[in-house]
């Protein structure tokens, strides 16, 4: 652990990373602290204004405080993230752990299921999901996340699979040590270094997708303040108001950078190939 | 592995179809519509069958090549996708060999140089491109573009074969959009599959009989790292296939995922079961060529 | 090696993108079919939605009927003025209240060049109200109760009472006359169409284009004075305005918003005019708390009209009551309606006598495909909130809004109503007990008679003042409130001449031409 901290520390690209999700995080739980107003309050006297000493990044077309609706659209963005991730990651490490020990015919199916739902382009799992369930932020959350399982399945089984191979893993079978205690003793933590990188992946995955369904208008309801919903909605008004789409994009392609930057570092550092 | 699947993907999107909520009938006749008007049109649709004979019946017909026709416009669903596959199949085509341009070089210098200035930027460079929402960068391009270079977006599409350089035009922009997501990610496998190859005995003994920097690279490492690089690609194009959804809508083009999408929202059952069984279909085919070419390059792949 | 690949990839798209940005100007100067033809009459239309079908008699989507209204006619139609005239029929004579008959313009032919007579206007009725087709607007003519032919140019209709909506009903672009033999060679219309109408149709490529050229028998002489027509599906309102600056299209609709952009483009006209459309929020007065009139009222004290209408519609739209105002005499001036001044201590103490002092909660369900309703959504949940009405709003794609609204199964819709053009629409169809889209459980018996005996008044000065009390009634029993009637744009060419749009028929070309 210490070792692998000071190899983050030494990766310039991992520490800009981990900063900015640092950043990220500390917005999201001090929001309300530093957003100067409710992110639902309109100010009908102030549409549409620029950047100001009152409204810092200006107002939407409601009168709203675009600068406090990002700061609370911090929550919603790592809310969607983190459950819809979890999901994912749940469901796959289940998966994936009980396709990668038993093989056979529980792989098989676990598989096959898993391929099916691979082979089914993301956006429209998503889309018909969210049209099932119904759209609100937490059925948008599980729709991501059921669009997730399968890489983490594959992540998983695939890396179980090159564990079992391992000398001492065959011997504790051989010796009757039983499968729940083998998987938790022995394969999960070394599964952990590719599933802790696909998570952080996952991510930005997540907001992606979250601001994609916006688009097609399933994502988060409003006028909850989400950058997806945001950065949808001020399209139309890009022309003469630059500051409501530059600001919650910016706000995104910030959040997915950095957590991509943190993916892809501690893939190099993680990556026992590439010591 | 390719019927289990699309047996598995015919049947899920067919339930799928039929629980969410709303009613073609409805949406097509809209607000005018008299109850006996509706239950004509729901009979003539077969949506009055019991579910599993509503299965059968298009199965069978797909079996034999019949996706039926589509309930709002009656026209047949197969000829549709399969004209509407072109464009979408040559935009994720272009994207992708846009990506490539731009990433695998980019990657192939990333890893040369590991933990250089040139790996940083390379790197934040190509994690940028993956960190924009692709509707938000269309919709910035086309203002930019048409305020500074009267740029318009395509009115009509044309054919490639008809007028290929027209074809182009229209095309280019869309790509460009896709491929800039795409670059990132296959920048990154090429980067880390050159590096794991680079660490790799052969490698140093190659280098150690004092072959050139540049023969290391191009004629081993590189050839030895297309095997990953060409299983992120593989993957890569079959799910543009379904994710160009987005671009041709701000872009008007007439592709695939603008089928699905209409046919979601005016619950056409016919179109989004035929199109997404197709779209699964060549996902599954290309992975398919993935593995084969895989297994022909793999000969050349030392073992440990 | 593989580096020159590279380079020539990379050339290749740079050469491509130059291409793409650079040479607008010279295909849309004399259109892509090179300089010879270039007296040739192209009009280029930018649709936001793609047409879902062209058969009249089955197809109510509005992308569908700015298509086929062009290629097929009825009986008769309206004028600027939105008086009836006559199209297909030449004039008509009523022997009694309830019966009509036309005598049709001779020598009409349909576009297969096969004259149109008394029996294809037979043909098209009977298909209309026959269940199988499963028409749209079979309910239009359920008091027909007899058509005969009296003639190749002369048919009798005898409806079972006097209607005054009859005549009105017969202007719908639905009620197209179309050519037997063409229905039964395609089995419906829906890929082909084959009309009396001034243009003719040539090709129709799905989300792409649709093209019409010029009808040249058309019987009306000089028109249309276009070559061609082409429609083209461009759903993002920021490809629209890219495509009108560039001139690559000649017309296009938008909305406020973005015409506000184009006013300083010279080569680009903005025309307006008042819609005939309104938007609304709907309740289901089955469910409590909205079973109370008393609570329906206070909800409409609550709203903000005026701040619905400058933020949603950016100030271009005007405040309405069940009739829109583009409907002239017949909508009632609601300015000074009680229930249209916004006062919340009146809401609140309206609240109160209904047994919510403390307001409640509920839920807006709207639609997610079209961002004013969003919008209004939001507006109302802020203004609500301050009498105490708490509201969540769930915004559902088209297909699911469809379905909820004809199953009411949401408490309170936000929507958006086409008047019609003939206020039987709004009065009737829409609130009647047992009118066709009275979907909120709506039910008063005095209001009934009312709008009933306006269907069967044939006086037009006593019609209207029924109407008027209609209204008033309507909008004391608040079981819909009506907002605002927003206005709409259409993006010309400056190149486009003798373009007017009207509420009733926002495209009509029969007598444009490009300079």
């Amino acid at each position: 652990m210490k070792q692998f901290l000071k190899r983050l520390r030494q990766d310039k690209v991992g520490l800009i990373g981990s900063i900015g999700v640092l950043l990220v995080i500390i917005v999201g739980f001090l929001a309300p602290v530093i957003a100067p107003y409710s992110p639902e309050q309109m100010f009908t006297e102030h549409t549409m204004e620029g950047p100001s000493g009152q409204f810092i990044f200006g107002t939407d077309e409601f009168g709203r405080d675009i600068f406090s609706r990002i700061v609370y659209g911090t929550q919603v963005s790592l809310k969607v993230g983190l459950i819809a991730v979890g999901v994912g990651a749940t469901g796959g490490l289940i998966f994936g752990l009980l396709a990668g020990y038993f093989q056979g015919k529980t792989d098989q199916v676990i598989m096959r299921i898993m391929d099916v739902f691979f082979a089914f382009p993301d956006i429209l799992l998503a889309l018909t999901i969210v049209a099932v369930l119904g759209p609100s932020v937490t059925n948008t959350m599980i729709a991501i996340g059921i669009v997730f399982t399968p890489v983490f399945t594959r992540v998983v089984r695939g890396t179980v699979i090159s564990v079992k191979e391992n000398e001492y893993i065959t011997n504790a079978v051989a010796i009757g040590v039983s499968p729940v205690k083998i998987i938790s003793k022995h394969i999960t933590p070394n599964i952990m270094a590719p599933f802790i990188v696909q998570i952080t992946l996952g991510l930005s995955g997540a907001i992606l997708t979250e601001a994609a369904l916006s688009f097609l208008g399933l994502g988060v309801q409003p006028p909850d303040p989400s950058w997806g919903v945001m950065l949808n909605s001020s399209r139309a008004y890009m022309e003469f108001a630059p500051w409501t789409i530059l600001f919650p994009a910016g706000a995104i392609v910030f959040t997915i950078f950095c957590f991509n930057l943190l993916g892809d570092s501690l893939r190099d550092i993680l990556d026992p190939k590439l010591k | 592995m390719l019927f289990p699947v699309l047996f598995g993907v015919s049947l899920f999107i067919f339930v799928v179809m039929r629980v969410v909520p709303g009613d073609v009938a409805q949406t097509i006749l809209g607000t005018d519509a008299t109850p006996a008007a509706l239950k004509q049109l729901r009979q003539d649709f077969g949506l009055n069958l019991p579910l599993y004979e509503q299965y059968l019946n298009w199965i069978g017909g797909v079996l034999t090549g019949d996706f039926g026709e589509s309930m709002r416009t009656g026209k047949e669903v197969l000829p549709d996708i399969l004209n509407r596959f072109k464009l979408t199949f040559e935009l994720t085509f272009l994207s992708a060999l846009i990506s490539w341009v731009i990433a695998i070089p980019l990657g192939i210098i990333a890893a040369m140089k590991r933990n250089s200035n040139v790996d940083f930027g390379v790197r934040i460079i190509s994690l940028l491109g993956v960190s924009v929402p692709n509707f938000a960068l269309a919709t910035v391009l086309i203002l930019i573009l048409s305020l500074m270079f009267s740029y318009s977006t395509p009115v009509g599409y044309v054919g490639f074969f008809e007028n290929p350089m027209r074809n182009l035009e229209i095309m280019v922009i869309p790509a460009i959009v896709l491929g800039t997501a795409m670059a990132g990610a296959v920048m990154r496998m090429t980067r880390s599959s050159v590096l794991e190859i680079l660490r790799q005995d052969f490698i140093r003994t190659i280098r150690a009989k004092g072959a050139k920097e540049r023969v290391v690279i191009f004629q081993h490492a590189l050839r030895n790292a297309m095997i990953p690089i060409l299983t992120i690609i593989g993957l890569q194009i079959g799910t543009l296939l379904g994710g160009t959804v987005i671009i041709e809508q701000i872009f008007s083009l007439p592709g695939l995922g603008q089928l699905v999408l209409t046919g979601i929202t005016q619950r056409d059952f016919m179109v989004v079961q035929g199109a997404v069984l197709f779209i699964a279909f060549v996902f599954v085919m290309i992975n398919l060529l993935v593995d084969i070419l895989y297994s022909y390059l793999d000969p050349r792949i030392s073992y440990k | 090696m593989l580096k020159k690949i590279f380079l020539f990839f990379l050339l290749l798209i740079v050469a491509v993108v130059v291409a793409a940005c650079s040479d607008d100007s010279e295909t849309t100067a004399d259109g892509e079919d090179g300089g010879e033809e270039a007296a040739e009459q192209v009009l280029k239309i930018a649709n936001d939605q793609e047409p879902a079908g062209l058969d009249p008699h089955k197809t109510p989507a509005h992308s569908s009927v700015r298509v086929y209204s062009k290629v097929y006619e009825g009986l008769v139609t309206f004028d600027e003025n939105m008086e009836i005239k006559g199209q297909l029929a030449k004039d008509w004579e009523q022997p009694d209240d309830s019966t009509y008959i036309f005598n049709l313009v001779e020598g009409v032919k349909f576009h297969n060049g096969r004259e149109m007579t008394a029996e294809d206007v037979l043909y098209s009725f009977e298909r209309i109200m026959d269940e199988e087709t499963a028409s749209h607007i079979s309910s239009y003519f359920s008091d027909v109760e007899n058509i005969e032919v009296m003639g190749d140019y002369k048919i009798k209709f005898e409806l079972a009472a006097p209607n005054a909506t009859f005549l009105s009903h017969l202007t719908n672009s639905s009620a197209a006359i179309v050519p037997k033999e063409v229905v039964e060679e395609n089995g419906d219309l829906q890929q082909v169409a084959v009309g009396t109408g001034p243009f003719v149709f040539e090709e129709w490529v799905p989300d792409s284009s649709v093209t019409l050229s010029k009808n040249e028998d058309y019987y009306i002489e000089d028109v249309p004075k276009l070559d061609r027509v082409e429609y083209y599906t461009m759903k993002e309102e920021a490809a629209r305005l890219s495509a009108i600056r560039t001139g690559e299209i000649d017309m296009t609709t938008l909305t406020a918003k973005s015409t506000e952009l184009l006013e300083g483009e010279d080569a680009v006209n903005i025309k307006g005019y008042q819609s005939l459309e309104y938007s609304y929020i709907g309740f289901n007065v089955d469910k409590e708390p909205f079973n109370n009139k008393k609570v329906r009222q206070a909800l409409s004290l609550a709203t903000d009209r005026q701040n619905i209408a400058d933020v949603v519609w950016d100030g271009e739209a005007i405040i309405t009551g069940p009739i829109a105002p583009a409907m002239g005499d017949w909508s009632i001036d609601v300015e000074q309606e009680e229930l249209y001044q916004r006062d919340l201590e009146k809401a609140k103490e309206l609240l109160a006598e209904a047994g919510y002092p403390d307001g409640f909660s509920t839920e807006i369900t709207t639609a997610s495909t079209y961002a004013d309703m969003v919008d209004t959504a939001q507006l109302l949940q802020q203004q609500w909130k301050e009498i105490g009405v708490n509201a969540e709003i769930k915004q559902i794609e088209w297909g699911e809004y469809i379905d909820t609204w004809s199953n009411t199964s949401a408490d309170i819709l936000v929507g958006r109503n086409g008047s019609g053009t003939d206020p039987d629409r709004a009065m009737n169809y829409f609130f009647h007990t047992d009118g066709s889209a009275n979907v909120w459980n709506f039910s008063n018996e005095e209001y009934d008679a009312i709008v009933e005996k306006g269907k069967r008044t044939i006086d037009q000065e006593k019609r209207k003042d029924i109407y008027v009390e209609a209204q008033e009634k309507l909008l004391d029993l608040s079981p819909n409130l009506f907002l605002v009637s927003p206005e709409n744009y259409v993006a010309v060419r400056d190149g486009v001449k003798d373009f007017t749009p009207y509420a009733h028929n926002g495209e009509d070309i029969d007598h444009v031409y490009k300079k």
